[in-house]
């Protein structure tokens, strides 16, 4: 009981200084003043040590992490169960996507954002060795695996330098030819535990030493600005203050921290929670990566009371990111794996009658070994370690989303079954975002033509910032489900080439500059093609690849460099949107957003402004949404994609037409009325020349209150339910009723017919007057022609009906037969089709073996056409009564006035 | 056969009943519909214009008085038994009094403002609904109904006070009364905006700001024009709506609370909806008060007399030194709507200590009490060393501390006439006053977020409130445990 209450207390103690840390931390990291540390309330004090494991106040060497926080910690199993070390230098030699893609990680996948690759041994061209690789990605590699580590599992420090080697060496800008990179000197960088885990980790001073190559000082430069290290020329000294007689920092040093937002942001986005401080950001600032490919950012403050100037900010209220505002933090849905508090089991790993394992790791031997694997979805850095994939939460782990919404959303699992929660719950990107990166050119400062999306200008402070709405693509999960889901769209064109093995690489920026530029300007031939305006400048709107000169120009610059075969490619790659939620009146939840014909799902996205060379760009290959849709080529030059919820099987009432269908019914409906219209005319003609004699008639009552019942009430839904159809095929001609009130009328009314229909069949079969629709099979075709005969001729001629109608044969042969289809054929299909598409809720698995709404829908669609020619032609023909109200007052009344047929 | 027709009408009433009873049973449930809180509004009389009325001129403001019963025969009996007239609560049984009945009030307390309206009668009646209060009179004076100042709550324009109450030399009694009408923010503002002494002094949430308030600094009184008596609901001259600073304990159905419009838990969002049980709609919902005008946080009497240059917001030699602060974070507390203690004359008081004025009742085991924000005014005055309680000068008028700047002269001149005796020995000790903060009230798009109070950046200080620790992690009161 007694150890009990001490842990939950120093559990307690552990939770409150994290969070103390987090917090504080939070508030200060990414402020201008300078951060403030928070000092941990549980951490032991330790010694800094190097890489022989010997304190570095005797040494002054670099610390080193691994024998520092490996003194306690298994930082052996730490470096090896991370996928923020391996960056993919364990699937290197997979390739990827595009054929010059090496692994599917930052080591190795092509990043055409920086237009640059990573070069593989015997390229022909060497654009980044591993050395440059880490000078360039540095600030937002922790170290370890591909820093520490070469491509074939050796310590990269055991290599010997060669200038031949993309390993061992660094391509001399100035030469355009590598030389050998000696990393016994330059030292390796472990993987940097202060970056993630100190309150405030210094990774200015952290990139600084990366860019200058001084990998080995990288982690030590981290703690400058904690009292704890000291730059003094190349290197760093301890300050013997921050540490105690025996060789440990002080308390008050120790500075440790489970990860904050803000130590996330460092290298992922931006996070911003100072109140007092309002929110601004640089558009499409590639520092902050995943602000820049998407939009998302992490605050939680109300959108109208950020510093960016947002198009109708003063009425945004909503925070940025609901679970920012309600304090959640990124760990607490990328958690380590085996993170006691947060790890569940996956449902397939245990047994069916089990709900909680209590099983789990206990916390010390966690905080030895945690797992740096974190939780993660499944979409964002698709290809990236591919084995952790739905590891993390889902929004379904956390919320009901039930219990939230049945009570007002209509067909709620069908919703559920198709869309992503992020589909309706992050309805708008309020930053801007990238849309695309011309790599075809350059401009002189080595940058290429950018386009920014959700913002007319660069600044967001000046310029109005209108946010943007993303795409909805058909995500693939990895459990085979297909899900609608929020993307950015992010399209890139460079130049590729050949070389000599045949090899299709990129061209490097080098060989783009040496195309482009002569001591930093362009050169006099691209200023000839590109230079319109003769200004000796070149505008944005002049540095574009928009005619056959230009890319002809290129292409000859880039072959007189050396480069087979030189062409434009273009990639598009989708980026997943799953952050900057919101709830509430913020969401999508108004049918008619999707439910119209301008819907939500088939809106289209901007590419780019303009398509350097005319070349299309391609999907990537290596992402879990497939391009679908169709590339449009706008009037205007610039490009879209268009998403076809059709080309992915879906059927969006209200927005998907099939137009033959549509074209079809129509027509026979048209063609129904234009035929009674004549016929009607021609009788009405005729009925003027040739005045109708008097005819004997008697009043007969011809239908029972029950047959009089049950026809009303089935005209009225089939009215009704034709009427309410149309509305739901095309609500955006019925703008005034509202799309959801109209469905669930819809299937009320659905319900009332079948009903009605099966009552009534039931009592025609009971009363036998079944068999007045049944047609008699003897002489029903001679019948069935003296009927037409009498309704192309004898019916002008005022002859009588050559069937006589009487209460127990109220249906003449071409009644029969039409009946007969009707009620046979139309009227089952019709509940079949409709029943089904209800279903879709309930047993999906039914009404997909039926080929889905995709199939049912438009048939269902094509049926109501029919019964709406039916009815026209139905009420025609009731006025060739006695009187043409007659027949209608029979039906009312039950008496009629019938001719009496004689047989003279 | 002629029967038939109604027949066929009562077919096809039976036909729409069988469509219509299943669509209304399944016709989709809106947003569940929250009570409106405008059904609540209280209605205003219609206004009479007063100006062919009131037939002047008036030798004195009794006259008005008189004129106004003429009509409004139980005005002035029905206002004279409200605080507002008697400047006292009813009387309440005092515990660290042996239960002794005290009534409290500007009548016979002190605040750690001015001090004392006591004995200072010349400037403090200035707030009184009557005229004429001199010192010592208070049994003849109260009594007179044709004392009752009308003019002062219901003359919109050309009114003002003077000394003891009167109004002042310069006011047409006639032209004051031919404007009279239902009081506005303005006439009410007069003393509450202005208590304490000017603009915003006392409260926080109430100054002059609130006599024209923008859209943002109140959503009642600026974005819907509320006047006081729309939430202080009055009937026959009784204000809803009790001071603490001037009860120990108030009955809650004397108080004016926002759920008297307002559903107990009116947010679309649960979360929001469980707050409700130990958070206070203000405690969100007025996340600062002294937005435009700024409020004296503290006020050190023993640094006056010093001829060092006036300074409204800073020092004044009648005053001392004092701080105002704009924008100010409420003081955070349980509070079940009635004080733990409220300071009596004569109370003795430990100097080394700050001593409560008024502390506010209730505490985290209180099921009734609210986490509720305050304003808390500090305040530096001055003691009897030799009694060990609180001491109240004579100020204003001939001969008081403001004409005089003699500490012990004013408190002998208050042994006079208040009968406080005073060892002759003075000294200066801190004080605590806790004023609710209640009006300012923002909408929904400016009330606090989850995160200006949780997580360690927020405002609450959860262990001074009770808690272990954060609720919003280790579970509030009534969660399970």
């Amino acid at each position: 009981m007694k150890t009990t209450k001490f842990f939950l207390i120093v559990l307690a103690t552990l939770l409150i200084g994290l969070a103390a840390a987090w917090g504080i931390n939070q508030a200060l990291a990414r402020g201008n003043s300078a951060p403030a540390a928070t000092v941990s309330p549980i951490h032991p004090t330790f010694a800094l040590r190097d890489e022989s494991g010997e304190n570095v106040l005797v040494s002054a060497k670099p610390i080193s992490t691994m024998k520092t926080c490996g003194k306690c910690h298994d930082a052996e199993f730490i470096a090896s169960h991370s996928f923020h070390a391996d960056l993919g230098l364990s699937s290197y030699g997979q390739g990827g996507s595009n054929a010059w893609d090496t692994s599917n990680g930052l080591f190795g996948k092509f990043d055409p954002l920086t237009g640059r690759y990573l070069s593989q041994v015997g390229d022909e061209r060497i654009d980044l060795t591993t050395a440059e690789w880490l000078k360039l990605y540095g600030w937002r590699v922790p170290g370890g695996g591909p820093s520490l580590t070469s491509r074939q599992g050796k310590p990269l420090a055991s290599l010997n330098p060669s200038a031949s080697d993309p390993e061992t060496s660094i391509l001399n800008p100035l030469t355009g030819n590598t030389q050998a990179w000696d990393w016994a000197q330059s030292g390796v960088m472990e993987m940097d535990c202060f970056l993630c885990h100190f309150t405030t980790p210094n990774n200015t001073a952290r990139t600084a030493e990366i860019q200058s190559g001084q990998f080995a000082w990288a982690n030590t430069a981290t703690l400058e600005g904690t009292g704890i290290v000291t730059k003094s020329g190349n290197s760093y000294s301890f300050n013997t203050s921050a540490f105690d007689e025996s060789g440990n920092l002080k308390p008050e040093f120790i500075l440790v921290q489970d990860p904050a937002n803000a130590n996330c942001a460092q290298c992922h986005g931006t996070v911003h929670t100072d109140p007092a401080n309002p929110l601004t950001v640089t558009a499409c600032d590639t520092t902050q990566p995943q602000t820049a490919a998407t939009g998302q950012l992490i605050a939680p403050e109300r959108i109208s009371e950020s510093g960016l100037n947002i198009s109708g900010k003063a009425n945004l209220g909503r925070s940025w990111d609901i679970h920012a505002e309600r304090e959640l933090k990124c760990t607490d849905c990328h958690y380590a794996l085996n993170n006691p508090a947060h790890y569940q089991e996956a449902l397939e790993n245990k047994p069916a009658h089990l709900t909680y394992d209590p099983r789990r790791l206990d916390i010390g031997e966690y905080l030895t070994t945690p797992d740096h694997n974190f939780a993660r979805g499944q979409s964002a850095q698709f290809t990236v370690a591919p084995e952790l994939k739905g590891t993390m939460r889902r929004c379904d782990s956390c919320h009901n989303a039930q219990t939230a919404h049945t009570d007002w959303l209509p067909y709620t699992e069908r919703h559920m079954a198709v869309l992503a929660c992020e589909t309706c719950h992050i309805p708008q990107l309020y930053a801007p975002a990238i849309e695309s990166y011309d790599w075809t050119v350059i401009k002189t400062d080595g940058s290429a033509q950018t386009a920014c999306r959700g913002i007319e200008g660069q600044s967001t402070i000046t310029n109005l910032v209108t946010g943007y709405k993303p795409v909805l693509m058909q995500r693939k999960n990895i459990d085979g489900k297909t899900l609608l889901a929020p993307y950015n769209l992010v399209t890139t064109w460079f130049w590729i080439y050949d070389d000599a093995k045949g090899n299709t690489r990129p061209v490097r920026q080098v060989d783009l500059q040496a195309a482009y530029l002569e001591n930093g300007q362009y050169n006099a031939g691209i200023l000839a093609t590109f230079d319109a305006d003769k200004n000796g400048q070149l505008s944005d709107t002049e540095l574009v690849i928009d005619t056959a000169a230009k890319q002809d120009a290129v292409t000859a610059k880039l072959t007189a460099l050396g480069l087979k075969n030189p062409r434009i490619y273009g990639q598009v790659q989708p980026y997943s949107i799953n952050h900057n939620v919101t709830r509430g009146e913020w969401v999508v939840s108004d049918c008619e957003t999707c439910h119209t014909a301008s819907s939500r799902v088939s809106a289209p996205i901007q590419l780019a402004a303009n398509i350097p060379g005319g070349v299309l760009p391609e999907f990537v290959k290596d992402s879990n949404v497939a391009g679908s849709g169709q590339l449009v080529k706008n009037a205007d030059g610039s490009l879209s994609y268009q998403p076809m919820p059709a080309n992915d099987n879906i059927y969006v009432f209200g927005q998907t037409r099939i137009n033959w269908i549509d074209w079809l019914g129509a027509l026979a409906f048209v063609g129904t009325i234009l035929g009674v219209g004549t016929h009607g005319t021609l009788r009405y003609i005729a009925a003027l020349r040739h005045p109708k004699h008097a005819v004997k008639t008697q009043k007969v009552q011809m239908y029972d209150a029950y047959e009089r019942f049950w026809h009303w009430l089935q005209t009225i839904s089939i009215v009704l339910l034709l009427f309410t159809g149309l509305v739901i095929h095309r609500p955006d001609i019925f703008g005034v009723f509202s799309f959801r009130y109209i469905v669930t009328f819809h299937n009320v009314l659905a319900a009332i017919l079948v009903i009605n229909a099966a009552l009534s069949l039931f009592w025609h079969m009971v009363s036998g007057q079944i068999r007045q629709y049944i047609p008699r099979p003897r002489g029903f075709f001679d019948d069935a022609i003296v009927q037409a005969k009498f309704y192309i001729d004898g019916i002008f001629k005022h002859q009588p009906h050559p069937f006589e109608k009487t209460k127990d044969s109220k249906l003449n042969p071409l009644q029969q037969a039409t009946y007969f289809g009707l009620l046979n054929v139309l009227l089952p299909l019709q509940i079949v089709t409709g029943a089904l598409m209800w279903g879709v809720q309930k047993v999906p698995a039914i009404t997909n073996l039926l080929g889905g709404l995709p199939v049912l829908a438009p048939f269902h669609s094509l049926v109501a056409w029919l019964f709406g020619a039916f009815i026209v032609a139905h009420v025609y023909l009731t006025t060739t009564g006695a009187t043409p109200l007659e027949a209608m007052r029979g039906m009312v009344t039950g008496w009629e006035e019938l001719e009496v047929h004689g047989k003279e | 056969m002629k029967s038939n027709k109604p027949f066929w009408i009562l077919g096809l009433i039976g036909i729409l009943a069988v469509v219509m009873v299943p669509t209304i049973i399944f016709w989709p449930k809106t947003a569940s519909a929250t009570s409106d809180p405008w059904s609540q509004m209280p209605t205003h009389p219609i206004h009479v214009d007063h100006k062919d009325i009131i037939k002047g001129p008036f030798a004195t403001p009794q006259d008005v008085t008189k004129a106004c019963l003429e009509c409004h025969p139980d005005a002035a009996k029905d206002i004279m038994m409200t605080s507002h007239w008697t400047w006292e609560s009813q009387p309440v049984s005092i515990p660290w009094r042996n239960g002794e009945e005290v009534t409290i009030g500007k009548l016979n307390q002190i605040n750690n403002f001015c001090i004392s309206a006591q004995g200072n009668q010349k400037s403090c009646m200035n707030c009184h609904i009557g005229y004429g209060w001199q010192e010592g009179d208070e049994a003849a004076n109260l009594q007179n109904p044709e004392n009752v100042d009308c003019l002062m709550c219901h003359a919109i324009s050309g009114y003002a006070k003077g000394s003891y109450g009167n109004p002042a030399d310069t006011v047409d009694l006639a032209a004051a009364a031919k404007t009279v009408a239902i009081p506005g923010r303005a006439q009410c503002g007069k003393c509450h905006f202005d208590g304490g002494g000017g603009n915003g002094v006392k409260h926080g949430d109430l100054d002059e700001s609130l006599i024209y308030p923008s859209e943002n600094l109140d959503v009642h009184m600026g974005r819907y024009n509320f006047i006081c008596t729309d939430c202080h609901v009055t009937e026959k001259h009784v204000v809803k709506g009790r001071l603490l600073a001037d009860n120990y304990t108030i009955n809650p159905s004397e108080q004016v609370s926002c759920t008297q419009c307002h559903a107990e838990t009116p947010h679309e969002d649960e979360r929001l909806n469980f707050h409700t049980q130990s958070v206070a709609c203000q405690t969100c919902h007025v996340p600062a008060m002294a937005l435009e005008d700024p409020t004296k946080v503290s006020w050190d009497w023993s640094t006056s007399g010093k001829d060092i240059g006036d300074d409204h917001f800073t020092y004044l030699k009648i005053k001392g030194n004092f701080v105002y602060e704009k924008n100010v974070q409420p003081t955070y507390m349980w509070f079940n709507g009635s004080n733990e203690y409220r300071y009596l004359l004569g109370d003795k008081i430990d100097p080394s200590q700050i001593t409560y004025i008024n502390k506010p009742a209730g505490s985290i085991e209180d099921k009734t009490a609210k986490i509720f924000p305050f304003k808390m005014h500090l305040a530096n005055q001055p003691y009897d060393t030799g009694m060990n309680y609180l001491l109240a000068p004579i100020t204003s008028g001939p001969g008081g501390y403001w004409a005089t700047f003699d500490w012990n002269d004013a408190f002998t001149k208050a042994q006079e006439r208040m009968g406080l005796a005073y060892s002759g020995n003075y000294g200066f000790t801190q004080t605590y006053m806790l004023w609710p903060t209640t009006h300012m009230v923002q909408p929904k798009e400016d009330a606090l977020q989850c995160s200006v109070c949780h997580g360690e950046n927020g405002r609450m200080d959860w262990k001074a409130l009770g808690y272990p620790g954060d609720p919003m992690t280790w579970g509030g009161r009534f969660s399970k445990k």
